[in-house]
């Protein structure tokens, strides 16, 4: 039976991001295969030029998400002052500066970036192939003693606990989650694991878009999850 | 024995009656977490005011010393040109055409051999900026063996009008600002600089706790004209609150950003502490503005200064995690067994003790209160003792 490592991720604001579109930070309900990609990517030292690493360990990469509370959502509205004269170097030799006429500058830059608030969340995942590195352990001594400091979505979102939370053997992604010991308050949780992974009642197949091309830096293609809803013991229906 | 290369710092502070962070309603931020909502000041509100202060730990004192600066940056451009196979005459040539094109100096002054390497100004360069130049010299070099030529052509390179302008912005990004809370840079990735300090959102260790302050102003002419008129209404949003902070500062990162080094090279056996000295002083002011500097709107009405009531900092190379989960459920504001601020220490200390034993990964720990709290395991200092600790296991490279 295969092995899955889990993780727990927990912290008061924790960003599980969507598609940024300008000034809006949106944010989905459960981790995106490039932020555990890039989560575990961290852990190892990798630097953000190194773009085959990211890429071949997000293709080995299968991921699953247990949300163990209820997920609450929050908008935390920024300003920034910008210049328009602010410019930026380039490694191609020319200066980078802002678009926008003087007037575009006279007030500050409004984001809106939404954020889990005190989101539980248990992770399960599997490298294949299992034996090319990093392996599994690797990534479990990574997330230990990581290279630089672990964050969920976001480097305001610091996790509250040790990420990495044991092994789990299970013939699939689903069966993982459902066995590994639930919340103290039992709930109904919501999992999302890749198609294929196994099939509970009532659960539904959607598209997802969360790859990210490391080396263009943009998300792209479609990949088939499953969702759906399982009791923990002692929740009444 | 254990690496610092993770310091963590937990506070805890107490503003009263204060607006320190609002979002776009005017309202103070809020967060809801466990069992209550909790009133929260973000990380960018919190990190612009460690930036801006000035005082005698400002981020702006701690003017690099001039000389050492820049001889560092130049002699680590030399050493990485020879490294690419070039001769050390070559590259010795590349690193003095940088410097007569005014890159770390004013330029102009035509120094040679070991004088065009010791002087100049400082600039701070991080690795992507010292990466770039050594790509380019190093191109240069291929199709100019001889010395003479090699710098004439990197002198080109450096005079055409774009190129110029690029190294100017090269050093504005290239600050200490950037080299602390990092720079993104989405067009192109390789000039982007890594944070070397988190920055947690803090957050009251009790349920929120906010009065909707109703004011007028005062006409005084009015009043002078026996009219009873007021010139406004108004009504503002106040909080009070005990606040728990938590940043963690990645010292091989910040050394990267500020020497131009690998970061796995940072605690390498034979890594020199000098390399680390900078960060280790850095890491030395931002305790002290942690600890000392407040955020705040309304700073003239509500006076929202304080300084940390207690403060504990960890060291040691496991990963970092902040102690958010004591507070997961809120303190009572109305049980009177002991002063909120020792029962949220009380939680803070539970936590850490839970930790060591279910991970076995004690961390080297100092701490300072103003109040009678003991921290297992740790001693007890003041601010000063405690940022110079800080500073001291940075640059010995262990704690």
């Amino acid at each position: 039976m295969p092995r899955h490592l889990l993780m727990r991720l927990e912290a008061p604001l924790i960003a599980f991001g969507g598609e940024t579109i300008d000034k809006f930070g949106v944010i989905r309900d459960f981790p995106a295969l490039s932020m555990v990609t890039g989560l575990l990517a961290n852990a190892l030292g990798y630097g953000r030029e190194e773009s085959g690493l990211h890429e071949r360990l997000q293709s080995r990469l299968l991921i699953g998400a247990r949300l163990d509370s209820d997920v609450q959502r929050l908008t935390d509205f920024q300003t920034a002052q910008l210049g328009k004269d602010d410019l930026g170097w380039t490694t191609w030799g020319t200066p980078e500066g802002r678009r926008g006429g003087p007037d575009a500058y006279s007030s500050p830059h409004l984001r809106y970036r939404d954020y889990h608030a005190g989101l539980k969340v248990l992770v399960a995942l599997r490298l294949e192939p299992a034996a090319e590195t990093p392996t599994l352990d690797d990534l479990a001594q990574a997330l230990d003693r990581p290279a630089r400091p672990l964050f969920i979505g976001r480097k305001t979102c610091l996790p509250s606990r040790r990420v990495f939370a044991g092994w789990q053997d299970a013939t699939n992604i689903l069966e993982a989650l459902k066995v590994v010991p639930f919340p103290d308050s039992p709930i109904r949780l919501r999992l999302q694991w890749p198609d294929g992974e196994g099939v509970l009642p009532g659960d539904h197949v959607l598209d997802l878009c969360d790859e990210r091309n490391w080396t263009s830096g943009v998300h792209g293609g479609w990949r088939p999850v499953r969702e759906g809803v399982f009791d923990a013991p002692g929740v009444t229906t | 024995m254990q690496i610092p290369r993770f310091i963590q710092i937990h506070t805890l502070h107490t503003y009263p009656a204060a607006l320190l962070n609002r979002d776009d309603a005017g309202l103070a931020k809020r967060l809801p977490l466990g069992d209550a909502v909790r009133t929260r000041i973000s990380s960018q509100c919190l990190k612009r005011h460690w930036r801006v202060t000035e005082d005698a730990f400002a981020l702006a004192n701690l003017d690099v010393p001039m000389g050492i600066r820049s001889r560092g940056t130049l002699e680590l451009i030399a050493k990485r040109l020879q490294e690419n196979g070039l001769t050390a005459l070559l590259a010795q040539a590349a690193a003095e055409a940088l410097r007569d094109a005014g890159l770390l100096d004013k330029g102009g002054k035509d120094k040679k051999g070991e004088d065009a390497l010791k002087t100049g100004q400082a600039v701070l360069l991080g690795k992507p900026e010292i990466d770039y130049l050594v790509n380019r010299c190093t191109e240069l070099a291929a199709g100019n063996a001889e010395e003479k030529t090699l710098k004439a052509a990197i002198g080109e390179w450096l005079k055409g009008k774009d190129e110029k302008r690029n190294i100017e912005a090269l050093k504005h990004g290239s600050g200490l600002e950037s080299a602390l809370f990092g720079r993104m840079v989405t067009s192109d990735l390789l000039t982007s600089r890594d944070a070397a300090v988190y920055v947690a959102h803090a957050f009251t260790v009790h349920q929120a706790q906010v009065e909707n302050d109703y004011f007028t102003v005062v006409d005084d002419l009015l009043q002078d004209a026996g009219e009873l008129g007021s010139a406004g209404i108004f009504d503002t949003e106040l909080a009070s609150g005990l606040y728990y902070g938590y940043v963690v500062v990645d010292v091989p990162q910040l050394v990267q950003n500020l020497e131009g080094v690998d970061f796995k090279k940072c605690f390498a056996d034979g890594a020199s502490p000098e390399q680390r000295a900078l960060a280790a002083r850095v890491v030395q002011n931002l305790l002290h503005l942690i600890a000392t500097v407040s955020p705040g709107a309304k700073r003239g009405s509500t006076a929202p200064f304080d300084w940390a009531k207690f403060m504990l900092v960890e060291a040691g190379d496991w990963q970092p995690r902040s102690l958010a989960a004591a507070f997961h459920n809120a303190l009572s504001l109305d049980d009177n067994s002991a002063p909120i601020r020792q029962r949220a220490v009380g939680k803070l200390t539970a936590e850490i003790a839970a930790m060591d034993d279910a991970y076995g990964a004690p961390l080297a720990r100092r701490f300072l209160s103003v109040d009678p709290v003991s921290v297992p395991g740790a001693e007890r200092l003041n601010l000063t003792q405690l940022a110079d600790w800080a500073k001291g296991i940075v640059e010995q490279g262990a704690c």
